[in-house]
């Protein structure tokens, strides 16, 4: 427990001198704002677009806005965010192998699982500090400007993406053992999700898989049951605990 | 008693042997030096001593316990500095030994005390600014203190002095000079001079076999290199070419110096006879000692 709270101490240290903590908070402060700013915005860039397209002989009809908007703004940005956070951690382990800053530190008798929990702690620690301040900022200004009562199940519905954001920052670590740099895991895990959701295509497999939870957007939208959402959610957080624990395992064993 | 011991340890890479059969211990208190050309294994050995890599064969003791591949107990014993070592740029040098006390489990006030005076020792104490600011020779000096910080049985250096400049290969070397009173260092290098300089004991890695081993001087009396090494220099280059013919495989080594390899004591009375014989004056005859370096050419001659 000492060794893992230092290291976890030491991970801490990194995300924040090494200017992470501040472009993920940049991002996920940024993404709250947009969500429902581009919502607000939408009817004078659809006022400005129709002009335009008047001039081709095209109408549009006014269109109305509401905290669904902001919500559905919400659901198509976080991929986006789930991408900058990737990229930013995903050579969070094959980086320290490659540069040989581990091996003084388990030469001194610091346990390799340690290692892996500390990054895996740090990771889902920096994912839900940062998802839920959006989800957040989000909620905040879609309530000052409309009424987030015109989206049901709002919280449940981002827990769902929360959960799918949690499994595939969770095959960083698994994957780092076997991929020799960041964007070769990075590339992994977007292989990973391709073949997931490729196998959720098919009806019987998809209420069993992490992808089914990009679904759960139409939650909001009064469609659909939570319960549909259940099994997903329990294999995911399951499978995001077996992949750290099938990175400890295989990471004691790796030479250095 | 030995603190390190290595029994009929062997590794491989896909299939091409690293080190062979490598049998040798290490006494308490002393500066071991392993020597080997680049690629001759001895990193590798050094990483199966670690347990960061596993042996195909064979068994490694620290202390009497033997070395697990993976999370060995042993390096509880043991401080490492690798050749270039690696540190986070982001920390400073005082939380880089800091996380080093806390991984080992020493108190707060253990590590900040240690770090001190490890610091002072080191000349880092009064350097606040982030690792990634460092010189080598600082990464190499920070390297000796976060390795001696929990006072090791055992100092393991590999190539410590490889990457430094002459000031900073001699400030390393007499760091482990001054760390030899309560700790055995085991120090892994190509370069003869450093070996000659603080070893103690030495080994002669060669293609992953100890081709040679003992202290130097049992090194420089055994029986494959005692021959004799004899240097003559003449009054004339003539007299010298008249020599180079009667000993064609004598060595020029100056103008008027001509240098013999190799010879038994008995070629000494020949040479002298030769020289009488042939009436060639010498202005000078010297019998040399054999260099590290001529015995380390040739063991990889060999």
């Amino acid at each position: 427990m000492r060794q893992l709270t230092a290291f976890i101490g030491k991970e801490g240290l990194e995300v924040i001198r090494t200017g992470k903590a501040t472009i993920l908070a940049l991002v996920f402060i940024l993404f709250g704002i947009l969500n429902p700013a581009i919502a607000k915005l939408t009817p004078w860039m659809f006022a400005l677009m129709s002009e335009s397209m008047a001039g081709m002989g095209l109408s549009a009809s006014a269109i109305e806005v509401n905290a669904l908007t902001s919500w559905a703004q919400f659901y198509k940005n976080a991929p986006l965010v789930l991408i900058v956070f990737l990229l930013l951690f995903a050579g969070i382990l094959t980086r320290e192998r490659s540069k040989g800053t581990l091996v003084p530190l388990v030469t001194k008798g610091l346990n390799r699982w340690a290692i892996i929990a500390s990054k895996g702690i740090v990771l889902v620690a920096s994912w839900s500090i940062g998802y839920w301040v959006c989800y957040g900022i989000t909620y905040g200004y879609t309530a000052y400007f409309w009424d987030n009562g015109a989206a049901s199940h709002l919280l449940f519905s981002a827990f769902c993406v929360y959960v799918l954001g949690v499994w595939l920052i969770s095959l960083i670590l698994p994957l780092s053992i076997f991929l020799a740099s960041g964007s070769g895991v990075m590339l992994g895990v977007g292989g990973l999700f391709a073949v997931v959701y490729v196998i959720g295509l098919l009806p019987e497999a998809a209420k069993y898989l992490p992808t089914r939870l990009l679904e759960a957007s139409t939650l909001i939208q009064g469609t659909g049951r939570l319960s549909e959402y259940a099994i997903a959610i329990g294999i995911s957080l399951l499978w995001s605990a077996l992949n750290i624990c099938i990175a400890a395992l295989l990471f004691k064993r790796q030479a250095l | 008693m030995s603190i390190l011991t290595l029994s009929q340890v062997s590794k491989s890479f896909g299939g091409h042997p690293v080190v062979h059969d490598l049998s040798f211990s290490v006494r308490e208190r002393s500066i071991f030096g392993f020597i080997g050309q680049n690629g001759a294994g001895k990193t590798t050995t050094m990483k199966m001593i670690l347990g960061l890599l596993p042996a195909d064969q064979g068994e490694i003791k620290v202390n009497g316990e033997r070395v697990l591949f993976g999370q060995t107990p042993t390096n509880r014993h043991i401080g490492y500095l690798s050749d270039v070592p690696e540190f986070y740029g982001f920390m400073t040098a005082i939380e880089y030994l800091a996380l080093c006390g806390k991984i080992t489990g020493m108190t707060p006030a253990a590590y900040k005390r240690k770090s001190a005076e490890l610091l002072e020792l080191v000349g880092l104490k009064k350097i606040d600014q982030r690792i990634q600011g460092f010189s080598r020779g600082m990464k190499q000096r920070l390297g000796i203190a976060q390795a001696l910080l929990n006072d090791p049985l055992l100092l393991i250096c590999d190539e410590p002095t490889s990457a430094l400049d002459p000031v900073g290969r001699k400030e390393v070397l007499e760091l482990l000079l001054l760390v030899k009173n309560h700790t055995t260092v085991v120090f892994s290098t190509h370069i003869l001079s450093d070996v000659e300089r603080i070893c103690d004991e030495l080994a002669f890695l060669h293609k992953g076999r100890i081709v040679s081993s003992g202290t130097l001087r049992q090194i420089k009396e055994s029986p494959q290199h005692s021959g004799l090494k004899l240097e003559l220099e003449f009054d004339s280059e003539n007299d010298r070419d008249r020599f180079k013919a009667l000993f064609p495989d004598s060595l020029f080594t100056a103008p008027r110096t001509l240098r013999l390899d190799q010879r038994m004591e008995a070629d000494m009375l020949d040479i002298l006879r030769v020289l009488t014989e042939h009436q060639l004056p010498v202005r000078r005859i010297e019998k040399l000692e054999h260099s590290l370096e001529d015995l380390f050419t040739e063991l990889v001659r060999e």
